[in-house]
Order: C-alpha cells, then sequence, then structure tokens
C-alpha cells in the first residue's frame, strides 16, 4: 500500500537547517498494523505528517496505492486524503463548537455524502464505538476516552483504507488507553491498514510491526510474534 | 452544506458574543448611516425621473445679460410667451405654466380661524394634463371650470378638515371665497414639484389689472413648461421661442434656453428659485461619506475576525484534515459574514425605523419604510452586499489559507503583515474619524464667527411685520400716507416699543433684492451699470439699527432729502464716485438728489456673499409697507400684544404676523446650521463605530497577551505600567491618523470656508484639539479593557498556559 523511497525533509529557519527525514525508506503492507517509535525528534511526527499527505517531502518518492504523490499539489492530496485517510491524534482534536454527532458527520460532508445516507452512518459508526447515547453533547462534556473514541470514529466513518495514529493514547490513563488500542486491533481486523506512532512500548505490541527511528532514519525493524 | 455553514457560524458567533454583538453593533450603525445617505442620494438623483413622459417635458429659462461680466439667470418667463409658444410652435405638444408663492404666505381663513399657507402655486388648466398627479377625491374638470377652486394635497386636507371630507369646503383668501374640488396624494420626495395647494392662474387673472400687468411682456412671473414632441430639435425649439420674444421686446439683452424637467434639480445657475434644488458637489460629497461609513464598520469585522483567527486555527485545520478542501472553508467564512451583516441588517432596519421621522424632518422630504418602497429594499440589499463582500473576502481567504501543519506544530500563524493590515485598518478608521472631528470644530468655528460677528447694524430687540399690500393698494396715495402715518403714531406711543421706522424691505437681512441700469452719477462711464442693492427708510431707521456712519448724516424730516441718497463704503467705492462724496450728484429710477452722507459696510445679506453697493433713499412709496420696531427690553410680550391691538382696529378681519430679527437672522443660517449638525452626527457615528472596533482588538490584545502580563506582574509590574503597556500600541495609532488628517482635513475644510465671503481662518490649534479629543476618547476605550487585564490575577492566566 505505501513504499517510500530516500525521503528527506529539511525544516529551515533562517540560520538553522535541521534534517527531520534522512533517506528514510519503508514499506506497509495493505491491511498491516505498524508501529512507529523513536525518541522525541527522531522524525515520527515528520513522517506522520507526509504519509498523511498534509506535507511534502523535500525529496525522494512516495507511492501511495501505486500512485506517486510525492509531488502532488494541495488540492490533489487534500482529494486523496479524504477518501483515502483517517487520522486520530493524541489531543483528540475535536470542533468544540461541534456535537459528537456533528463532529463525525463532518467527513461525511465533505465528500458529499447526502444527508440520509450521512445521519445512517454516523449512528452506525456512534453505536459501534457505543458512543451512541452522547450523540448531542459537545466535547468539553465528556471524559478523555469518550473523547478518543468519537476521533475514532470520525476517522472511520469514511471507511478509510489508512488509519494513521498519532499518540493516541497519550492523553489517557491505562484502562481507557487499553479501550482505544483494543477498538484500532478490531479496525485492522477488519482490514483497515493502521500506522500508530507511539511512545509505549505497550501500545506497540498490539501492532504487527515496529519500525524504530533515530535522527530521521530507520534504525531497526522488530516483527511481533 | 450552507444549513452546516450557517450552523458552525451561529455557535462560532454565540461562542464569542462579546465580539460578535460589538461586530453587529458598528455595522448597523454604519450599515444605517450609509442606508440613511444611499435613499437621499438616490431621490436626488432620481428627482422628477418618475414624472410621465419626464424625457419630453422642458422648462423655458432666461439668460439675461446685465453688463460684460454680469448675466442673470431666470427660471420664469412671461406668462405670453408660454400663450404665443402654444399657438406658434406645433412641436409643443402641451404647455402649462406655474407661479410659485414664494414672497409672502397666504393666509388661509377657514371659519375665521387664520392659517399661513407657504405651500401654494397658482397653476394653469393645462397643469394636471402634463403632469401626473393622483386624484384622490374630485377631478380637475371643476378646476379648470371655475377660477375660485383650490386643489389640496393629502396631507394639507388633514390639516386643514381633519378627517371631514375636504370637497366642497370653502376657504378664504383676502376677501374671495375658494372652494376644495379634489385631494390629491402628495408629491412624492423625488418631486420638484411640492405643492399642498393649487389655485388656478385663472384667479389671479379675476383681477383686471392683475391680469393686464401679468400679460405684459417685460413681466417675468410664471415657470413655463413645454411638451414636446419625441424627437424634437431642442435647438430649434429655443430659436422659435427667442424669436417670439424678441419680437415683443424692445430691449434684445434676453436669451431664451431650454432645461429639461430631469435635469431641473441640479440646475445651480439660477439667481432664485420658487423650487427645491439640489446641489452635486454635495451629493458626491456625502456618497463618498456614506462609502466611508461603511468602510470604516467593516474594518471592525475584518480586524476582530483576522484577529481571532488564530483561535480559529485548530478548527480549520481539523476541517482540513478531516477532508475539507479551501474553497468549502472559505464558503464557511462568507457565510459567517453573511449571518452578521444579516443580524446587523435586522438592526438597520430597527434603526432606520426609528430616526426616520427624524430624517425626514432633516432632509424635508417624505420617506417610507414600507415594503413597497422598492428602492429602499434595494439599498438596504446593496448595502448589504456590499457590507458582506467588504467584511468577508480577507478574513476568509487569510482563515482558510491556514496550513494544518503550522498550527499543530504551533508556529504562529498569523503574519507579520497581517497585524500590519490591521494597524493599517485602524489607523484608516481614526483618520476619517479625526478628518470628522477637524470639520466639525471648523464649522462650529465659522458659524460662531457668524454670530458673534458685527454685522454693522443692530439685530438686537427689533420686531416687524408688515400692512397688509393688498388693503393699502386699494387706497389712494394721500390716504395711505395717512393710515401708515397713523399706525406710526399708535406704535410709537406704546410703553415697550422704543422705535418705529417705515421701511421698504420686510429687513435689513438676506436682502437680495437688487437692480441694475437704473442709477447715474458724474464719471459714470457709458455701459457701467453695477447691481445695487436700494434700502427704501425712512429718518428713523439709522437710529433704530444703530448704523455706524463715516461721513455726512441720516435723511432729516420733511420733504428735503426724498430725492438724496445716502450710500455704504463699498457703493462709494465700486462706483468710483468723485470725491468728496458728499453733495455729489446722484441719481436713481430718474430721480435725481445728491448723496448727503456714507455709512460704514453692514451685512445686508449671508455672510456667504459679498457686501455689494447699497443706496439708501427717503421717498415714502406705496412699497414702503414693513414696520421696524425697536422693542424695550424683556417688553417683547407686551410688545406683541399691543402691536396687535393696533392692527386689530386699523386691519380687522386680517391675519397679523410678525417675526423678530433674531430669528430671521437664525433662518438665514439654517443649512449652515444643519451642515453643522450633521457633520457632528456623522463624526459622532464614526467615532463610535471606531471605538467599538478598538474596544474589541484591545481585548483580544489584553488577552492575547495575558501570560506575558501575568509574568510581568509576577515580576512586579504596576496596574499603571500595565495600563500603559497595552495602550501606547493603540495610542501610536490615533497619533499616526492624526498625521495623516490634518493636510486632508485642512484642504477640504478651507474649501468648504471658501462658501463664506467672510470666515475664520484654520488654526493649528483646531487639529491638536481634534487630536488631543481623538486620543483622549481612545484611550479611554482601550484603558477599559487595559485595567481589567491589569487587574486580573496573575496566577490565572500562568495557571491555564
Amino acid at each position: 500500500m505505501i513504499k517510500i523511497t530516500n525521503l528527506e525533509k529539511f525544516y529551515r529557519t533562517e540560520e538553522v537547517e535541521t534534517i527531520a527525514l534522512n533517506k528514510l525508506s519503508m514499506h506497509v503492507n495493505t491491511g498491516e498494523f505498524v508501529a512507529i517509535m523513536g525518541p522525541s525528534g527522531c522524525g515520527k511526527s515528520t513522517l506522520l505528517n507526509i504519509l498523511g499527505m498534509l506535507d511534502d517531502p523535500d525529496e525522494g518518492s512516495y507511492v501511495f496505492n501505486e500512485i506517486e504523490v510525492a509531488h502532488f499539489n494541495e488540492r490533489k492530496r487534500a482529494d486523496l486524503r479524504k477518501h483515502n485517510i483517517g487520522f486520530v491524534f493524541q489531543s483528540f482534536n475535536l470542533i468544540d463548537e461541534l456535537t459528537v454527532f456533528e463532529n463525525v458527520e463532518l467527513p461525511l460532508i465533505y465528500t458529499g455524502v447526502p444527508t440520509a445516507e450521512r445521519v445512517k452512518r454516523v449512528e452506525e459508526v456512534l453505536d459501534k464505538m457505543q458512543i451512541m447515547h452522547r450523540r448531542n453533547h459537545y466535547p468539553q462534556q465528556l471524559s478523555g476516552g469518550q473523547q478518543q473514541r468519537v476521533a475514532i470514529a470520525r476517522a472511520v466513518v469514511n471507511k478509510p483504507k489508512l488509519i494513521l495514529a498519532d499518540e493516541p493514547t497519550g492523553n489517557l490513563d491505562s484502562s481507557n488507553g487499553n479501550d482505544v488500542m483494543e477498538l484500532l486491533t478490531d479496525l485492522n481486523e477488519q482490514g483497515t491498514t493502521i500506522i500508530m506512532v507511539t511512545h509505549s512500548e505497550h501500545d506497540a505490541r498490539y501492532s504487527h510491526r515496529i519500525i524504530r527511528l533515530l535522527d530521521g532514519q530507520t534504525v531497526m525493524e522488530n516483527i511481533m510474534v | 452544506m450552507l444549513k452546516n455553514y450557517f450552523k458552525t457560524a451561529w455557535r462560532s458567533f454565540w461562542k464569542h458574543r462579546a465580539t460578535g454583538f460589538i461586530n453587529i453593533a458598528g455595522l448597523s450603525v454604519g450599515m444605517a448611516s450609509a442606508v440613511f445617505i444611499f435613499i437621499w442620494v438616490q431621490n436626488e438623483y432620481g428627482f422628477d425621473k418618475s414624472q410621465l413622459d419626464s424625457q419630453q417635458i422642458y422648462r423655458i429659462k432666461d439668460y439675461l445679460s446685465i453688463d460684460k461680466s454680469t448675466t442673470w439667470v431666470w427660471e420664469s418667463s412671461p406668462y405670453s410667451l408660454g400663450e404665443e409658444a402654444k399657438r406658434q410652435i406645433p412641436e409643443v405638444e402641451a404647455l402649462t405654466r406655474v407661479q410659485v408663492v414664494t414672497y409672502q404666505p397666504l393666509y388661509f381663513n377657514i371659519n375665521g380661524e387664520f392659517f399661513p399657507e407657504t405651500t401654494a402655486a397658482y397653476v394653469d388648466n393645462a397643469w394636471f394634463d402634463v403632469f401626473k398627479n393622483d386624484f384622490l377625491s374630485g377631478n380637475a374638470i371643476a378646476f379648470k371650470q371655475n377660477p375660485f377652486s383650490i386643489i389640496l394635497s393629502e396631507s394639507k386636507a388633514k390639516k386643514y378638515f381633519a378627517n371631514q371630507d375636504a370637497i366642497g369646503k370653502i376657504i378664504r383668501i383676502d376677501s374671495v371665497d375658494y372652494q376644495v374640488q379634489a385631494v390629491v396624494k402628495d408629491a412624492p420626495a423625488n418631486s420638484s414639484f411640492k405643492f399642498g395647494v393649487f389655485i388656478p392662474v385663472a384667479a389671479r387673472h379675476a383681477d383686471v389689472k392683475q391680469k393686464e400687468n401679468e400679460l405684459q411682456w417685460g413681466n417675468f412671473n410664471y415657470l413655463t413648461f413645454l411638451k414636446l414632441k419625441p424627437g424634437t430639435d431642442i435647438k430649434k425649439t429655443s430659436v422659435k421661442l427667442q424669436n417670439i420674444l424678441d419680437k415683443h421686446r424692445d430691449q434684445k439683452n434676453l436669451k431664451i434656453g431650454l432645461i429639461k424637467l430631469t435635469d431641473m434639480h441640479f440646475e445651480n445657475d439660477l439667481q432664485d428659485s420658487g423650487i427645491i434644488h439640489g446641489d452635486k458637489k454635495v451629493v458626491l460629497i456625502f456618497v463618498i461619506l456614506g462609502v466611508l461609513l461603511l468602510v470604516i464598520a467593516c474594518i471592525n469585522y475584518v480586524n476582530l475576525t483576522t484577529a481571532r483567527a488564530s483561535l480559529r486555527a485548530k478548527e480549520v485545520s481539523i476541517k482540513k484534515i478531516v477532508g475539507a478542501g479551501r474553497r468549502q472553508l472559505f464558503a464557511q467564512f462568507i457565510a459567517e459574514s453573511a449571518l452578521i451583516s444579516i443580524l446587523a441588517l435586522v438592526l438597520t432596519i430597527f434603526i432606520i425605523s426609528i430616526f426616520l421621522p427624524v430624517f425626514n424632518s432633516f432632509t424635508e422630504r417624505n420617506f417610507s419604510l414600507s415594503a413597497n418602497s422598492s428602492n429602499l429594499w434595494l439599498i438596504m440589499i446593496g448595502t448589504l452586499l456590499v457590507t458582506v463582500i467588504l467584511n468577508s473576502i480577507y478574513p476568509a481567504l487569510l482563515l482558510s489559507s491556514f496550513k494544518p501543519l503550522n498550527t499543530f506544530r504551533g508556529t504562529s500563524v498569523l503574519k507579520m503583515n497581517d497585524s500590519m493590515l490591521r494597524k493599517g485598518l485602524v489607523v484608516l478608521q481614526f483618520t476619517f474619524s479625526i478628518f470628522l472631528i477637524v470639520g466639525v470644530i471648523t464649522i462650529y468655528r465659522q458659524l460662531s464667527f457668524i454670530r458673534s460677528q458685527n454685522p454693522g447694524y443692530n439685530r438686537a430687540q427689533t420686531m416687524s411685520f408688515s400692512v397688509p399690500w393688498k388693503t393699502m393698494h386699494q387706497l389712494n396715495d394721500a390716504k395711505r400716507k395717512a393710515v401708515k402715518s397713523t399706525i406710526k403714531q399708535s406704535l410709537l406711543q406704546q410703553a415697550p416699543i422704543q422705535a418705529v421706522s417705515l421701511i421698504g424691505l420686510r429687513s435689513i437681512q438676506n436682502n437680495d433684492n437688487y437692480s441694475s441700469g437704473s442709477a447715474d452719477w458724474d464719471g459714470r462711464p457709458k455701459g457701467f451699470d453695477p447691481a445695487i442693492s436700494y434700502f427704501s427708510v425712512d429718518r428713523d431707521y439709522s437710529k433704530l439699527v444703530k448704523l455706524n456712519f463715516i461721513v455726512g448724516r441720516w435723511f432729516l424730516d420733511g420733504k428735503s432729502d426724498v430725492h438724496n441718497a445716502i450710500l455704504n463704503e463699498t457703493a462709494a467705492k465700486e462706483l468710483n464716485l468723485h470725491k468728496p462724496y458728499i453733495g455729489q450728484r446722484f441719481v436713481s429710477d430718474g430721480d435725481t438728489g445728491v448723496v448727503i452722507g456714507m455709512v460704514k459696510d453692514f451685512n445686508y445679506r449671508t455672510m456667504h456673499d459679498k457686501i455689494g453697493p447699497v443706496v439708501f433713499k427717503n421717498k415714502n412709496t406705496e412699497y414702503n409697507t414693513n414696520y421696524l420696531l425697536k422693542v424695550a427690553p424683556n417688553k417683547q410680550a407686551e410688545a406683541i400684544k399691543a402691536v396687535e391691538a393696533i392692527w386689530k382696529q386699523n386691519f380687522p378681519g386680517l391675519p397679523f404676523n410678525y417675526s423678530f430679527l433674531d430669528q430671521e437672522f437664525d433662518k438665514i443660517y439654517r443649512n449652515d446650521a444643519k451642515s453643522s449638525r450633521l457633520m457632528s452626527v456623522f463624526a459622532l457615528v464614526a467615532v463610535v463605530i471606531s471605538c467599538l472596533g478598538l474596544f474589541g482588538l484591545a481585548a483580544f490584545t489584553a488577552e492575547q497577551r495575558g501570560k506575558e502580563i501575568g509574568i510581568r506582574k509576577v515580576l512586579g509590574a504596576t496596574v499603571s505600567g500595565i495600563v500603559s503597556l497595552i495602550s501606547v500600541d493603540f495610542i501610536v495609532l490615533v497619533i499616526v491618523a492624526l498625521v495623516l488628517a490634518s493636510p486632508l482635513a485642512w484642504w477640504l475644510m478651507n474649501i468648504w470656508l471658501q462658501n463664506f465671503v467672510y470666515r475664520v481662518e484654520m488654526q493649528w490649534w483646531v487639529f491638536l484639539l481634534a487630536g488631543i479629543i481623538a486620543v483622549l476618547i481612545a484611550f479611554l476605550t482601550i484603558s477599559f479593557q487595559a485595567i481589567k487585564a491589569a487587574l486580573a490575577n496573575p496566577v490565572k492566566s500562568l495557571r491555564s498556559e
């Protein structure tokens, strides 16, 4: 599904140039659950942003579903993104002004799904995430675990092929964190490819494979048994 | 999708409702001002255009050349010219004439009660055929058949007969009974003919002497309107009219022209007019003012929205990540601005409905806020659209341009040039406000200058009234003089009255009667016929108004001085009279005498006009029908009572009317006083809007710098230190605005002052004062937020980080 080769990304300020990704190559197969680990500043987030097509690389190739996307313009990337990729963040990133239902509905609105179909799909996914009873609440009224479940619901409502999760349990206690990991595992078992950035060895154990990064390069790959 | 836009827009508005209400309040005040201005402007441009066949109707206009450099332009022409034109010029489809009653009101006597009527016009029989009037009851047929008829406008019918049917009612004017034949709808706001009372010309012509007089070719008494066949060559028609006129007049110094009905409103070369005119320059100024008020109101929205952009950054980023395109986000922010603007429009309509009566009385028009006044709604919708566009484009572009990554990574969302732009906009607002403040101060100074300026005569405690000309006119000369003298004697016997003078003009102020060509003196070059104002006075006049003599004396008792003349300084100078002035031969109207005195110049016209040559004569003519009375201090009420008693003795059954020179004086400067009030209103609106914006921005700054303020406080900063920390940036902007506004205000206010021949000079301290006012207002606005921020507990702002 994903194949990146010699990917490079620099950050420049007026005085300093930082190399975030240094000729990084990796691949992820369809249906895989991959964890990316590494110390702060190793390039995990940069990699995730590029994989999520939120950012473009300076050098190298990124093939997504057999399409070279490294030099797509913003609109093309946005188009590809909204149909194929779901995001889950550490800080949930729900919109405070929208209810649970409306937050989950948002991706469907932007992909132009008709209203009746939207309601059906949102209800379905809220049900699955066991958050249906909170559908008319606002994010501030929910616990962290509930918020993350809403965020996951939003990530999957469009039935993406790939979910990118950026430390999804980082803001949760261990019990809620485990719930979230179970949910991701379920999704993976149903066929969704998952790439997760994490600091937690515990969470990483839910994945099939761990890619460890240091200074923008792959240093090790562990296949989980 | 649209529903979703508005839903988010509403929630985002509600969440930041303080900012939201600042936005709406500022916008609606700006929009209401703009709508009012545009209603008026639209009306000015639309004058007489709704009149049926308006493109075919023309009015005769005359250019009378006085000397090489002076041409007098009149709107009226001889009644007979119309008669002949109708007969001789085939392209004249229809023709109608009107004489507007301007000099003195008609006195309506309705069941013994008198009402002065100032909106009357004498119209000929074709008037209602040429100009469309909506008859509410009755018709024009009886009006045409019976000379002593009256047609009333709806509001006049209501005024005189309340809820009764006006048709058939009798109104007595002088000693003749007129019957109301019809009631027509009031003229629309954009009509030049705002007549409330129509009387047939035939009623004037029922008096044989008057008819004879009015049919003379030298008598220019009627506005004559021609309805020409489509495609007529106007120049050829003018020539035909010219030929007719020239055939009947000996002097060939008068050129005829035609002006289109729809161009009449902005006609600006007339000496005098009985109908309302507008000024294109003034209209243009108002268009600019209206647009600027709207712009500065929109600046608030733009500034407050972009200032809060960082707060919206997360939302924008998330939406982008889950699939929103830039176009969709752009549309969302347009929707938000549209929502605010629509809410502001609702408030605008509310404001307009409250202030419409004030606006109507101010503009002396009759606008209404009814559902069917399509122009009004078009203007409102137009204003709304402009507002939405001004409000939305930049914030929408800015907000939708956020890159989600930047936001999550925490780099600054707002670029430097954005906050520069915001500062620039605040400067623009205050430049405009300061300009208006300078304007207000300047106009106020000029008006108080006019008031305090020594006019060269004394107008205090001076009352005037006129004896009825018609009644006097029926007497022979000796009898007339006897009556007038008796009245003067009786007046002088009244304790509250200190002095009495009998004069030919109603007062000393705003005398724009002048004539040319009837004067002669030694050394006058041939063909030099300057316009001279004649004052027909008596021996008591100078004492009463306290004219200042330079040389010579005033008229003496008896007959000795009836042919002599007294001049003002300007007359002596401009006529190039030989020195010594006293004793020089002076002829006026064939009456030869000598100059016996010269007085200092006095302002017998407005301060807009230059003082011209004035000649006083002491001939007690039949036109001397006006009494000027000096009233003892604090005896006004008694004086009025005493005069009225004398009036009733001499003219029983006739209405008594009087005025005081002070009031007359205020009337002359009514338009200037209006400009001053209008300027004050606009200045207030601009300052309020600008301050609302400043208030919002200061609140935002205080919030944004909460952590900084907290740290400073922990480190020992004082409240005043923090207040000045927040205020100083804004005050600098106001000072920049002062620097920008000053030259602009200097230039434009000087142009305005050019309207006055006698005027104040622009002073540097005016700008300083305007600056201090602006800075003070700005500081008060900001300090509320600054003090709030400074007093906040630093622990809170630091903990929340």
